[in-house]
C-alpha cells in the first residue's frame, strides 16, 4: 500500500516531449513526477534490439534538434550527451551530391546548392541558419490579440532582418514547390527535398507551409549539419541524456503508471488518477500548481478528461484533428553482407570495399508527377498502395550510416540495414480497414522490391530476416503515436503555429480548465522530431502564469511576444549565456 | 573493435556542446549490469565523483526487461526470478518503494507437471507444499516440513547475511561455525553433494526431481560435495522469488536514478577498449569512439578475461594473477530460451488447477534419472531432443505491462544447454526449437501452433553476442565449483574486490559472493573502495547482517 | 358586446392599444436581431410574428410527429465565424452551441467514388487529386486568395451598409484582393469552375456548391458569390440543439432588455398617417402605434398587402411590381430511420460529412437539372444533398439510438399535376436514388417520412412566397444596392419611419444577419439613440481599407 503523492508538476508521459518539459521545470526547482505507461521511457525517442546484438529504431532517428536552446539550457553534455561526427562524412557545402532517379543520378547544380543555402540562411555572413531554425520552431506561438502577417511571424521577421529579397507576403503562402521554383534548380533535388519534409511532417505540396515545410528538412539535411546526424547510442542516446538532466534535478520517475482520468476539480486539474494495473500502489497523484499533458491530444481529451467536462462541439474538432500523411511503414533488412548499389546509382565516389560509402538512398526523385503519385495514393484514395514497388516514394539509412566505432551490429556476420520509410495510409482513415496492412509478408516484400531498384545484393541468398513493422504496430506500441502517425497531427496550415491543435489552445493552456498544459507534438506547436521545442516553448508560458521561475540559465525567444496582462517570460536581468 | 580517431570534430554548422573527450573522475565503474549500478550508487551517494561506463545502448546488463518479440511485446529475456529481495541491502538503503518498485511473491512459486497429470508445487507457504507432497508420499511431506524449518533459519541466519559479508577462508569459516546448531548443521550440509542431500531426506523419486532440480537449476553440479549448503538456500529462497512489477529493469532504472540524482553521470554506448595504467596503478579507461575518462579508482563488473586480459596489457600482470585467470572455468551450462506471445496463457494439463497460476512451472522430466541424463548431456555438449526439460512462466500472466497489444500473453520456456552444442547452434537452433515447442505443448495442450503468435529463440550463443561478458552464455560469469566459491571467487587475491593492480576493483558476478543478482559483489565492492579512499559509509550493514556479525564474526 | 360586459375583467390583458419606439414585425433571425439590438439600446420594442412561434426559418420542430424533431429549414449555418450577433450578444458557447464538423460536405457518385470539401484546405485537396493532382493543387492555390477575399471583404461587407456598383468597384480598386474579386464578379459562376478546375466531377461539385443557394450557373455579375458560397460552405455550423435554439437566444436577449414578443399576432395593416408610419394593426384587433416599423417580410407583403398602394407612387409601386422571386425552391424529404445512412464509397469520411451530395453525375446533368427546375420540371435526372441531422445531434430523436434525416433537391414552385401528386412520387424516386449510394436506406430502415414541398413552405411562412426562402432572387439587379431596390436597399424606405430589414433587404438571405443588424443601426442613427455595440475588427480593417 503507498500513500497518495503530491507534487507540484505532474507530467502525463515521459516521451520526448514531457521528458524536455520535466527537465525545464525541474532545473527552475519544481518538484516534478513524470508518468510512463510503458516499461521505458523515451517514447519514439528508443532503440531496441529484437534480435541479440542488432539494435534497431523503431521510431526517431536523426536529430533535428541541433538548433535548440536546449543545448545550452539544460546543459545535456554534463549527462553524457554526444554525436558521431563520423570521420569523413561531414557534407561540406562543395562537394558533389546526388540525386538517385529512376533513369540514374542527378547532380545537384550549383543553383540548387546556392539558392538552398540562400533560403536556409547559409550565404549571409554570419549565417542566419540557426535564427531561422529558432523562429520557426523555438518561439512560442503570439498571443491571440498578435495579428499574423509577415511583419509579426518569426520566420517572416528573419527573412526581413537578413535575406529582404526573399521578404514577400507570398512566402506565408507558397507551398515549398513554389519556394523551390523561385529559388533552386533541378526538379529531382525539389521534389527529393520535399518528400523528406513529407515524412518530416510538414508537407512540401501544402499551402502555406513552404517554409516550416523546408526548415523540417533543413535542420537535418546537408550542407547545414553533419551527416550522420544520429546522436551517440542513436536517438535513445540523446534521450538519455535529457531524462538524465531532469532526475538530476529531482524529477521523479514512474514507468507502467498509464494515466486514466485526469482529475477536474472547479474547473481547475488538480492531479491524475492512475489506471488499475499501474505498478504504483497509490492511484491518485495531485499536482499543486499544474497538470501537463504530454501524451496525444486525442486521448487526452477525449478519455483522460470527457465529456463530462467538454462540450460536444470542442469533442467535434478535437475528434476531426486530421492524423492523414504521418504514417510510415517501416522496415529494417538483417543482412549477411553489405548493401551493394547498383552500378547507375553509384556516385563517383562510391567504394563498395570502404565502408560508409553506402548511407541509403532517397528513391525515386524523378518528378512532383510522381510525388503526387505517391501523396494522392496515400491521401487521396486512403488505401493501401496499389502503386508498383518501383515507383513508390521511400527513404532508407543504411547501417553504414553510422561511425564504424557505433555499429548497429554486433552480432558476428551480420548487417543491419534500416530503417527504410514509406508513407501509408493512416489506419484509421484507410478505406481498406484499420489492419489493412497486417499482411507483414506482403509489405516486407513490397519494401524489399522498392528497395532493390537501388540495391542490387537484396535477395534471399543475402537476407537473413526482414523487420518490419505497421503503423497498427506502432499505435499499439506507442499510444503517443496515434494511428502510427509520426507528427502526431499533420502540419497543414489548419494544424500549424497558431492553429496547432487548435487556435484556442496553441497556447499550450486549456481555456476553462486551469492547470491543465499540453506539451505532446500532437498538441502543441511546433510538432514532433524531437526538438526539445515544445517544452521551451511551453516555459514562456508557465513563467507568464507564475508557475516556472527560472534561474539565470532562462532565455526567452528573441520573437516571443507576452500576452497582455500577464508577467513577461524575458528576463529582467540578461541572461548569462549566450543566444549565439 | 579498433579505436578510431575522437570522432568530435562537430560540423561548423554544430550548436551544441558534446560531452568532454578526456574528463577527471574519483571513480570508473565499468558495466552497468546489476552490481555496477550497486556500487556507482553506494560511492555516488557517498560523495564520490562517479563515471558509469556501459558497452550497451541500455543499462541493467541483465536486468533487462526489452522488446525482443517486437514489434509490441516486452519480456525479462534474463533476470526474472529475484531471488534475494529479503536480503539485498541496497533494496533498503535506497529505499526502492519511493521508487515505485513494487515485488509480487507469489504464494505459487513453482510447480513441477508430469506426463500422466500428476504435479507437485513448491509454496511460499510450506503447509501448502507438504499438502502437494502428500499425494506422493505423506513422509516425505512431513520430513519436507521439518527440514525447512531448520533450512529457513540457516538461510536467514547465515547463508543470506553473509551474502554482504567479505568471504572467509574456509578454516575461518569452518571454526565460525562451530558457535551455532544451526552452524554445525550448515557444515554438515557443505559436505554432501545435492543428490546425496535430496536422496537421503526424501524417498519418492518424483519430488527427488522436482527438489534436485530447484537446487541445481542454476548451475550446480548434483554429485559434487563442498556445495551441499546451496540446496537449503536455493529451496528456500526458491520458496521467496519475486516477480518485480514492470519488468526487472526497473531495479536498474531505480539505481541509475540514485547515481544520476547523487551527481553521477551513466555513459551508455561506450565500449571500454583499455584500463589506463602508469606504472603500476590505474589511471583511468578509454573508450572506442576515442574518449578518455581519467581516474584513480577503477572498478570492473565484467569477467576476469575480460578486465584482466583484453582491456590490460597480460604481460604486465602478477604470474599467479595471469595464471588463476587462466585457469577460470565459466559455467558449466548456459540457457536456451523459446520466448513466445500466444493468444491464450499456457493451459497445463494437470490435476492440480493452481499450476497454471504458479511463477515457475517445470516440465519434460518424469524422474531424477531422466534429469540427471539431461544436465549430463548438456554438460557433454548435447541435446537430446526427446529427454529434454526445463521451465516455463507466463510473464503477462503476473505484468500486464509486458503486451502492447492487448488480449495476448507472452511467456517463455528456458533450457539447459550448451554453449558448444553438437553440430553448432546456427543449423540446430531451429530443430531444437521444433522439440521445445512439442514438449510444450505436450505439457500444456493449448500450446499449439494457432496459438502462437510469435515466437524466438535466444540461444547461448545469442547470450554472449547480447552480453559479451557473459562468455559462453555463462550468466554467472564463471562456474559454482568449490574452487570458484567463496574466496576463491574469481581468485584469493581478488575475491575481496580489490586486486594486485593498485586501483582496480572487481564488483561482477566472478567475484564473491557471485551471481543470480544477490548484488553481493556490487555492495562488497562498494564497502572495499569506500574503506580504501577513507570516505564516510552513509549506510548500515542490515540488521540480520549484525546479527550474523555479532554471532560468528566477534 | 363582449363578455366582458356581462363577467367583467377576471383578468387583465395585452392592451387593445399600445405605444412603442419600434414595432418589427416577423420575429425571423433579421427580425429578432433588429429587435434585441435595439431593445439593448433602450427602446421600447415590440416584435410581432404571425406563427405559434418565433423564429422563422430558424425552425427546430416535430415535423415528424411523434418523437422525431428536425430543423425543416435553416440547418447549415454559414456566417457564424463573422456574424456580429454572435459577439455583442456572445452566442457562442454560453448559450449556444456551433458544432463544425471537419467533413463538410461530400459528394458521391453512382460508381463509388467520391469527392470531399472539409473544412481543412488539406483534406479536400487530397479528396480532389484522386481525380485530378492538378485541380487539388488549383483548389489550394485560389483557396489561399478567395479566402482572403472572403476574410478581407465579402464577409465583413456584409455588415457594412450598401455601395453602388460603381462606388464598389473604386473601392475595390484600392488592394490587389480587391482587384482579383472585381475580376471575379465579371465572370459567372461556370466560367469560373470552368477555368479553375479541369476534372468534370470536380466542377460539378464546385458548381454545386457555389450556386445550389440559387444563384443563376451561368449569369455574370455574381461572381464573387463563388469564393464566399464555397469558402462558407467549408465552415457551415451546426446549431447544437437545433436552428431553433438561436431564435430562442435572441428571443431572451430581447425580452431581457425589456422587449416584448407577441406570437400569433397577425399584422393586417401598417398605419400610414400623413405619408408616416405610425404603427400597426393586427387581425385581432388590436393597435400598436410607434415611432418606426420595421418589416422583416417580402417586399409585395410589405409594400402591397400591408402599406397599400395607395400610399406608394407609381414608380416605386412599379419596382415592388418588378420584383422576382427565388428562381427555384426546394423539395425536402424527410426520414426518421432504424440506422443512418451509410453511404458505399471509397471515403469512411463520408458518412461522417454534414451535407452529401447525390444524384449528379456530372456538370452537363446538374445544369440540366437546375434547368428542368427553372422551366418548372423534375427531370429522372435529378439529385440533391442529404444531411442525417443525428449525427450531430442526438437530441433531435426521443427514441435513443434512432435517426433523423432529410434529402433536398432544388424544385419549382409550380409543377405539372401539382405537389399534391407530384410529392408522393418524388418520394419514392428520391428513396430509390438514396438507396442507390446509401444501400441501408431501403423501407426496412425507415420508420416514417414526410415531404415538404415549395407549396408547403409557402404554407408555413408565407412570406416565404412561392417557397422563396431568400424572399427574392439572387441576380445582378437584385444584388447590393438593389436589393429590394435602390430605394430601399439602406433598410429606410420612402415612407418615413418604414423601414425593411428582411432577407429581401440587402444583403440578402441565408441567416446571414445582416439586414436585422443594418436595419437596427439605420434606426438607432435615425432616433439618435446611441449605439451599445462595435463593429468587429474584420469590419474596422475593411472600413479602414476600402471606405476611408
Amino acid at each position: 500500500m503507498n500513500k497518495e503523492e503530491r507534487y507540484d508538476i505532474v507530467i502525463i508521459g515521459a516521451g520526448h516531449n514531457g521528458t524536455t518539459t520535466a527537465a525545464y521545470l525541474a532545473k527552475c526547482g519544481l518538484s516534478v513526477c513524470m508518468l510512463e505507461e510503458r516499461p521505458e521511457c523515451g517514447g519514439a525517442q528508443e532503440t531496441c534490439e529484437p534480435i541479440a546484438g542488432v539494435r534497431i529504431q523503431p521510431h526517431a532517428i536523426a536529430n533535428y534538434g541541433g538548433s535548440a536552446p536546449g543545448w545550452e539550457q539544460l546543459e545535456l553534455w554534463k549527462y553524457g550527451f554526444r554525436m558521431d561526427w563520423k570521420a569523413g562524412a561531414i557534407v561540406p557545402f562543395d562537394t558533389d551530391r546526388y540525386m538517385t532517379t529512376s533513369d540514374g543520378l542527378s547532380q545537384v547544380t550549383d543553383k540548387d546548392k546556392m539558392g538552398y543555402a540562400k533560403i536556409t540562411g547559409l550565404l549571409t555572413d554570419p549565417p542566419f541558419f540557426k535564427d531561422l531554425m529558432r523562429a520557426t520552431f523555438w518561439c512560442p506561438p503570439h498571443p491571440p490579440h498578435v495579428e499574423l502577417n509577415e511583419h509579426t511571424i518569426p520566420f517572416m521577421q528573419v527573412y526581413k532582418q537578413h535575406q529582404p529579397d526573399m521578404w514577400t507576403r507570398e512566402l506565408l503562402e507558397w507551398t515549398m514547390f513554389d519556394l523551390m521554383d523561385e529559388y533552386l534548380d533541378t526538379e529531382p533535388f525539389k521534389v527529393n527535398q520535399a518528400w523528406i519534409a513529407l515524412v518530416s511532417g510538414a508537407h512540401g505540396h501544402m499551402e502555406g507551409a513552404a517554409i516550416p515545410a523546408l526548415c523540417s528538412v533543413a535542420t537535418v539535411m546537408p550542407p547545414a549539419v553533419a551527416m550522420p546526424v544520429a546522436p551517440r547510442g542513436n536517438i535513445h542516446g540523446y534521450y538519455h541524456a535529457l531524462l538524465r538532466c531532469a532526475i538530476a534535478h529531482g524529477a521523479v520517475v514512474r514507468t507502467c503508471c498509464p494515466v486514466e482520468e485526469i482529475i477536474i476539480e472547479h474547473d481547475r486539474a488538480v492531479g491524475v488518477r492512475l489506471r488499475d494495473d499501474a505498478t504504483w500502489g497509490a492511484k491518485k497523484i495531485w499536482a499543486n500548481k499544474a497538470v501537463i499533458s504530454a501524451v496525444h491530444i486525442k486521448p487526452t481529451f477525449l478519455e483522460m478528461i470527457g465529456p463530462r467536462h467538454l462540450d460536444s462541439g470542442f469533442l467535434q474538432r478535437i475528434k476531426d484533428l486530421s492524423l492523414k500523411g504521418g504514417s510510415l511503414y517501416m522496415t529494417h533488412y538483417l543482412t549477411r553482407e553489405r548493401l551493394r548499389v547498383r552500378p547507375k546509382f553509384q556516385t563517383p565516389g562510391y567504394r563498395y570495399e570502404n565502408y560508409g560509402s553506402f548511407t541509403g538512398p532517397f528513391f525515386p526523385n524523378d518528378s512532383r508527377e510522381l510525388y503526387f503519385e505517391n501523396v494522392t495514393e496515400v491521401m487521396g484514395h486512403q488505401r493501401n498502395l496499389t502503386i508498383p514497388p518501383e515507383r513508390a516514394m521511400y527513404g532508407m539509412v543504411a547501417g553504414e550510416t553510422y561511425a564504424e566505432c557505433h555499429p548497429q551490429s554486433t552480432r558476428p556476420g551480420v548487417y543491419i540495414n534500416g530503417p527504410q520509410w514509406m508513407l501509408v495510409p493512416t489506419p484509421e482513415y484507410n478505406v481498406d480497414g484499420m489492419d489493412a496492412m497486417e499482411d507483414k509478408v506482403k509489405w516486407n516484400e513490397y519494401m524489399r522490391k522498392a528497395l532493390s531498384q537501388v540495391v542490387e545484393n537484396l535477395d534471399s541468398d543475402n537476407i537473413v530476416q526482414i523487420i518490419g513493422e505497421s503503423p497498427r504496430e506502432q499505435e499499439f506500441r506507442n499510444t503517443g503515436m496515434l494511428g502510427g502517425s509520426w507528427y502526431g497531427l499533420r502540419c497543414d496550415r489548419d494544424q500549424w503555429w497558431n492553429e496547432r491543435p487548435l487556435p484556442e489552445l496553441a497556447r499550450y493552456r486549456v481555456p476553462g480548465i486551469d492547470g491543465l498544459y499540453l506539451s505532446h507534438q500532437s498538441s502543441a506547436h511546433p510538432g514532433g522530431l524531437c526538438l526539445m521545442a515544445v517544452g521551451y516553448n511551453l516555459m514562456h508560458i508557465l513563467i507568464e502564469d507564475g508557475i516556472a521561475e527560472p534561474g539565470d540559465w532562462w532565455y526567452a525567444s528573441p520573437w516571443y511576444i507576452p500576452e497582455k496582462g500577464k508577467k513577461s517570460a524575458i528576463p529582467s536581468r540578461p541572461s548569462s549565456v549566450a543566444t549565439r | 573493435m579498433k579505436k578510431r580517431e575522437l570522432v568530435g570534430q562537430p560540423h561548423p554548422q554544430c550548436f551544441f556542446s558534446e560531452f568532454p573527450a578526456e574528463s577527471d573522475w574519483d571513480a570508473v565503474v565499468i558495466g552497468a549490469g546489476p552490481n555496477g549500478l550497486i556500487t556507482a550508487a553506494y560511492l555516488a551517494r557517498a560523495g564520490l565523483k562517479v563515471a558509469i561506463v556501459e558497452r550497451r545502448y541500455e543499462i541493467g546488463g541483465g536486468l533487462a526487461t526489452e522488446e525482443i518479440l517486437y514489434p509490441g511485446f516486452y519480456s525479462n529475456m534474463h533476470a526474472i526470478y529475484h531471488l534475494m529481495v529479503d536480503f539485498m541491502p541496497a533494496i533498503k538503503d535506497f529505499d526502492m518503494e519511493r521508487h515505485g518498485l513494487v515485488w509480487i511473491k507469489p504464494n505459487l512459486q513453482t510447480a513441477m507437471v508430469f506426463e500422466d497429470g500428476g504435479s507437485l508445487l513448491l509454496t511460499r507457504m510450506i503447509e501448502d507444499t507438504m499438502d502437494s507432497f502428500h499425494k506422493y508420499s505423506d513422509k516425505d511431506a512431513v520430513a519436507f516440513g521439518k527440514l525447512m524449518r531448520n533450512w529457513r533459519r540457516i538461510v536467514s541466519e547465515i547463508l543470506a547475511p553473509a551474502t554482504y559479508i567479505p568471504a572467509m577462508a574456509p578454516i575461518d569459516l569452518t571454526v565460525a561455525m562451530q558457535r551455532t546448531e544451526i552452524g554445525r548443521e550448515m557444515l554438515e550440509l557443505v559436505e554432501q553433494s545435492p543428490l546425496e542431500i535430496v536422496n537421503k531426506n526424501f524417498e519418492n523419486d518424483r519430488i527427488r526431481a522436482f527438489l534436485l532440480y530447484i537446487s541445481c537449476m542454476w548451475g550446480l553440479d548434483p554429485r559434487e560435495t563442498g556445495i551441499g549448503f546451496y540446496v537449503p538456500l536455493l529451496i528456500d529462497r526458491g520458496m521467496n522469488k519475486c516477480y518485480l512489477h514492470g519488468g526487472s529493469h526497473k531495479l536498474a532504472g531505480a539505481l541509475s536514478r540514485e547515481i544520476v540524482r547523487a551527481g553521477g553521470t551513466i555513459l551508455e554506448s561506450s565500449d571500454v577498449i583499455k584500463i589506463n595504467r602508469h606504472n603500476g596503478s590505474v589511471t583511468g579507461v578509454e573508450l572506442m569512439e576515442g574518449r578518455t575518462l581519467n581516474s584513480d579508482v577503477v572498478i570492473s563488473s565484467l569477467d576476469p578475461h575480460t578486465t584482466f586480459f583484453d582491456l590490460m596489457d597480460k604481460k604486465k600482470l602478477p604470474t599467479d594473477l595471469k595464471e588463476s585467470v587462466e585457469r577460470w572455468k565459466y559455467d558449466k551450462w548456459s540457457f536456451n530460451t523459446l520466448h513466445v506471445v500466444s493468444k491464450e496463457a499456457p493451459h497445463y494439463a494437470c490435476g492440480d488447477p493452481w499450476v497454471d497460476e504458479s511463477f515457475m512451472t517445470i516440465f519434460g522430466f518424469e524422474s531424477t534419472k531422466q534429469l540427471l541424463a539431461h544436465w549430463d548431456n548438456v554438460v557433454a555438449g548435447k541435446l537430446d531432443k526427446n529427454s529434454l526439460g526445463g521451465h516455463a512462466t507466463c510473464e503477462s500472466f503476473l505484468d500486464s505491462h509486458l503486451v502492447r497489444k492487448p488480449g495476448n500473453h507472452i511467456s517463455f520456456f528456458q533450457i539447459h544447454a550448451p554453449y558448444n552444442l553438437e553440430g553448432g547452434w546456427d543449423k540446430r537452433g531451429p530443430e531444437i526449437k521444433e522439440a521445445m515447442l512439442a514438449k510444450w505443448e505436450k505439457a500444456a495442450p493449448n500450446m499449439k501452433r494457432e496459438n502462437i503468435v510469435m515466437s524466438t529463440q535466444e540461444t547461448p550463443k545469442d547470450i554472449e553476442i547480447r552480453f559479451p561478458n557473459m562468455r559462453r552464455g555463462s550468466i554467472k560469469h564463471g562456474d559454482y565449483t568449490p574452487i570458484q566459491m567463496g574466496c576463491f571467487r574469481p581468485n584469493e587475491a581478488c575475491s575481496n574486490h580489490n586486486t594486485p593492480i593498485k586501483g582496480l576493483y572487481l564488483c561482477g558476478a566472478s567475484t564473491y559472493p557471485g551471481g543470480l543478482v544477490l548484488g553481493g559483489p556490487g555492495y562488497l565492492a562498494a564497502n572495499r573502495v569506500a574503506e580504501d579512499l577513507g570516505v564516510k559509509k552513509w549506510w548500515k550493514p542490515t540488521k540480520e547482517m549484525e546479527h550474523y556479525i555479532k554471532t560468528y564474526l566477534t | 358586446m363582449t363578455t366582458d360586459d356581462y363577467f367583467g375583467h377576471m383578468f387583465q390583458e395585452f392592451p387593445e392599444n399600445s405605444e412603442w419606439d419600434a414595432v418589427i414585425i416577423g420575429a425571423g433571425p433579421n427580425g429578432l436581431m433588429a429587435a434585441a439590438y435595439l431593445a439593448k439600446a433602450g427602446l421600447k420594442v415590440a416584435l410581432i410574428e404571425r406563427r405559434y412561434e418565433i423564429g422563422g426559418g430558424l425552425a427546430t420542430e416535430e415535423i415528424l410527429y411523434p418523437c422525431y424533431s428536425s430543423n425543416p429549414h435553416v440547418i447549415y449555418h454559414m456566417m457564424v465565424d463573422y456574424m456580429p450577433v454572435i459577439k455583442d450578444f456572445n452566442l457562442d458557447g454560453a448559450s449556444l452551441l456551433w458544432i463544425k464538423p471537419n467533413a463538410q460536405t461530400a459528394m458521391v457518385f453512382e460508381d463509388g467514388k467520391s469527392l470531399l470539401l472539409t473544412q481543412m484546405i488539406e483534406d479536400t485537396k487530397d479528396s480532389i487529386s484522386k481525380f485530378s493532382f492538378k485541380d487539388a493543387v488549383n483548389f489550394g492555390k485560389v483557396m489561399r486568395s478567395w479566402r482572403r477575399i472572403v476574410d478581407e471583404i465579402v464577409a465583413p461587407a456584409t455588415y457594412v451598409p450598401t455601395m453602388t456598383p460603381i462606388e464598389m468597384s473604386m473601392a475595390l480598386q484600392k488592394t490587389k484582393v480587391g482587384q482579383e474579386m472585381l475580376e471575379l464578379i465579371e465572370q459567372s459562376p461556370l466560367e469560373i469552375i470552368n477555368h479553375t478546375f479541369e476534372n468534370d466531377r470536380v466542377r460539378a461539385l464546385m458548381l454545386y456548391a457555389s450556386c445550389m443557394w440559387g444563384l443563376d450557373p451561368r449569369e455574370t455579375g455574381i461572381g464573387f458569390f463563388v469564393p464566399l458560397l464555397l469558402d462558407r460552405g467549408m465552415n457551415k455550423c451546426y446549431c447544437y440543439g437545433g436552428s431553433h435554439k438561436f431564435a430562442s437566444a435572441m428571443g431572451r436577449e430581447l425580452v431581457k432588455a425589456g422587449g416584448l414578443i407577441l406570437e400569433h399576432a397577425e399584422v393586417n395593416k401598417i398605419i400610414v398617417q400623413n405619408g408616416r408610419a405610425a404603427g400597426v394593426e393586427l387581425a385581432e384587433g388590436r393597435t400598436l402605434r410607434s415611432k418606426v416599423v420595421m418589416s422583416t417580410l417580402d417586399p409585395h407583403t410589405t409594400f402591397l398587402d400591408l402599406v397599400g398602394a395607395q400610399h406608394l407612387d407609381k414608380d416605386f409601386k412599379a419596382l415592388i411590381d418588378g420584383w422576382k422571386y427565388d428562381k427555384w425552391s426546394f423539395y425536402t424529404l424527410h426520414v426518421a430511420s432504424e440506422e443512418p445512412p451509410r453511404y458505399k464509397c471509397d471515403d469512411p469520411w463520408v458518412n461522417d460529412a454534414f451535407m452529401t451530395i447525390f444524384g449528379i453525375e456530372s456538370t452537363e446533368q446538374l445544369l440540366a437539372h437546375w434547368d428542368n427546375v427553372v422551366a418548372g420540371k423534375i427531370g429522372a435526372n435529378f439529385g440533391g444533398h442529404a444531411t442525417c441531422e443525428t449525427l450531430h445531434d442526438p437530441h433531435l430523436s426521443d427514441k435513443p439510438g434512432k435517426h433523423t434525416s432529410f434529402f433536398q433537391m432544388h424544385a419549382p414552385y409550380e409543377i405539372p399535376g401539382g405537389w399534391e401528386k407530384k410529392g408522393k412520387e418524388m418520394e419514392e424516386a428520391i428513396l430509390a436514388k438514396w438507396q442507390k449510394v446509401a444501400p441501408n436506406m431501403k423501407r426496412e430502415n425507415i420508420i416514417m417520412t414526410v415531404h415538404e414541398t415549395p407549396v408547403d413552405i409557402e404554407t408555413r411562412f408565407p412570406n416565404m412566397r412561392r417557397g422563396g426562402i431568400k424572399h427574392g432572387d439572387y441576380k445582378p439587379i437584385q444584388l447590393g444596392s438593389f436589393r429590394p431596390n435602390q430605394e430601399c436597399s439602406s433598410t429606410r424606405t420612402p415612407v418615413e419611419g418604414l423601414y425593411v430589414c428582411g432577407a429581401s433587404t440587402y444583403p440578402g438571405g441565408l441567416v446571414l444577419g445582416g439586414p436585422g443588424y443594418l436595419g437596427a443601426n439605420k434606426v438607432a442613427e435615425d432616433l439618435g439613440v446611441k449605439k451599445w455595440w462595435k463593429t468587429t475588427p474584420e469590419m474596422e480593417r475593411y472600413i479602414k481599407t476600402y471606405l476611408t
